[in-house]
């Protein structure tokens, strides 16, 4: 994925992305104060901002395979279970049971696969978003501040996941963050970013 | 109890009153449900000169006494009047008209501004889940579904209260437009308590019911256990 000249506004905050290359099929890991414009930069790569100026080359992924990882998920109004397919049913795909409970069961969720969502705890919201934004195979997942508030425990769940994701299948990943530890460990091409800006460190 | 139960529920007077107050209800409050919903979706989800002033009217009729209401559908369906030809005054159809006026603004105004509070999150996470058009649609009414519910619930709830309104449109006729309200109304005029107290506590009895749905609904949203 290439991004040129990119510009984009929000209030009186400006993005401004002269050349960002995003290789295919590996980890990037962006890291940047508060406020500098990472979580922007995620949402116009995901299409929830449209870009002021310049363009976004997703190099034939089209929007349908990108998704992304908020800092806060939503979770919809209903049950576990119906959450993590929700990205398989409106792509009218049957969900393979085996591989949705094996999933639930690498993440320590399966026994509260017919709870209500809403109802888990913050960490386990985090887990469950991510299982969600794996389950359809997309080809870019693009991760939020996810890693910033993880417990050791699931930050090693997730670091396992990405590394068995990226040994069989890679696909590309953008994970920001503002902790350096976690983004160098498991990253493999870093990026800084300042007001808006990506800079070269 | 029983035999007072039986007697109010064998008063043919009375029997006309609940089926055309229910009759009245279901119908203004089904023909509310779809306009107000429809402009509560357009009004969230489009930017328009004039935007601010639509949603200040909405708010105001939000308010308006349905006496009022009442009174405005009246000159217009009255014999001399713009609507006078289709013969609605003094019919169910004629005072489903008025409730319908006074409902759709409260449901429009309150789908509104449930969806100002949730439709950007819910429409952001249908983007990165890769939803089109009509399934973040068909996603943001499954999502605010209790929300929906309890604004009919609500417009239902004033409409089988109300009593101004109905009472000039529909002219409070004996077995035709005589609705539970007006039937109260009356009786105390004539000075026959029981039989008013009667369908008082009727009344009461149905916003019970709904008020116990609502409670139901909200309950299920906080219950931790599967459902």
């Amino acid at each position: 994925m290439k991004i040129t000249d990119l510009e984009k506004r929000i209030g009186t905050f400006r993005l401004q992305i002269d050349h960002l290359d995003i290789e295919p099929g590996r980890i990037h890991g962006i890291i940047g104060p508060n406020g500098c414009g990472k979580t922007v930069l995620l949402k116009t790569i995901a299409g929830i901002y449209k870009p002021d100026q310049g363009r976004i080359d997703y190099e034939g992924v089209t929007s349908r395979e990108i998704t992304m990882m908020s800092q806060r998920p939503y979770l919809m109004d209903t049950t576990v279970y119906k959450n993590l397919i929700y990205p398989l049913q409106i792509r009218k795909i049957r969900p393979e049971e085996g591989r949705v409970d094996e999933l639930l069961e690498k993440a320590g969720l399966l026994a509260q696969k017919k709870q209500y969502a809403r109802s888990l705890s913050s960490g386990e919201r985090q887990k469950l978003s991510f299982l969600r934004a794996v389950i359809f195979r997309p080809r870019i997942i693009l991760i939020d501040e996810t890693f910033s508030n993880l417990d050791p425990e699931s930050e090693a769940l997730f670091t396992e996941m990405i590394r068995e994701i990226q040994k069989k299948d890679p696909i590309t990943w953008v994970i920001v963050s503002h902790q350096m530890e976690a983004v160098h460990q498991l990253c493999e091409v870093v990026h800084h970013m300042e007001k808006g800006r990506v800079v070269e460190k | 109890m029983a035999d007072w139960l039986k007697n109010v529920l064998s008063d043919p007077n009375i029997l006309s009153a609940v089926r055309v107050t229910f009759t009245m209800a279901v119908c203004s409050t089904a023909i509310a449900s779809v306009l107000g919903i429809t402009f509560g979706i357009l009004l969230e989800r489009f930017r328009f000169p004039g935007k601010k002033i639509v949603i200040r009217i909405n708010r105001t009729l939000m308010g308006s006494p349905p006496v009022v209401v009442g009174l405005i559908v009246y000159l217009l369906l009255m014999r001399r009047g713009p609507l006078g030809p289709l013969s609605l005054l003094f019919t169910i159809q004629g005072m489903v008209i008025a409730q319908t006026l006074i409902i759709t603004p409260i449901i429009c105004g309150m789908i509104y501004s449930y969806l100002r509070r949730s439709a950007p999150s819910i429409r952001e996470f249908a983007v990165t889940m890769g939803a089109d058009r009509w399934q973040t649609i068909r996603l943001i009414i499954r999502e605010l579904r209790k929300e929906i519910y309890f604004c009919m619930v609500t417009g239902f709830g004033r409409s089988i209260s109300e009593v101004g309104a109905v009472m000039l449109v529909g002219g409070n006729i004996r077995g035709r437009t005589r609705t539970m309200t007006t039937t109260i109304s009356l009786l105390k005029s004539q000075g026959i308590f029981t039989e008013g107290v009667a369908l008082g506590i009727l009344l009461l009895l149905m916003a019970f019911v709904l008020q116990w749905i609502c409670d139901m609904l909200q309950r299920e949203e906080q219950e931790d256990e599967n459902y």
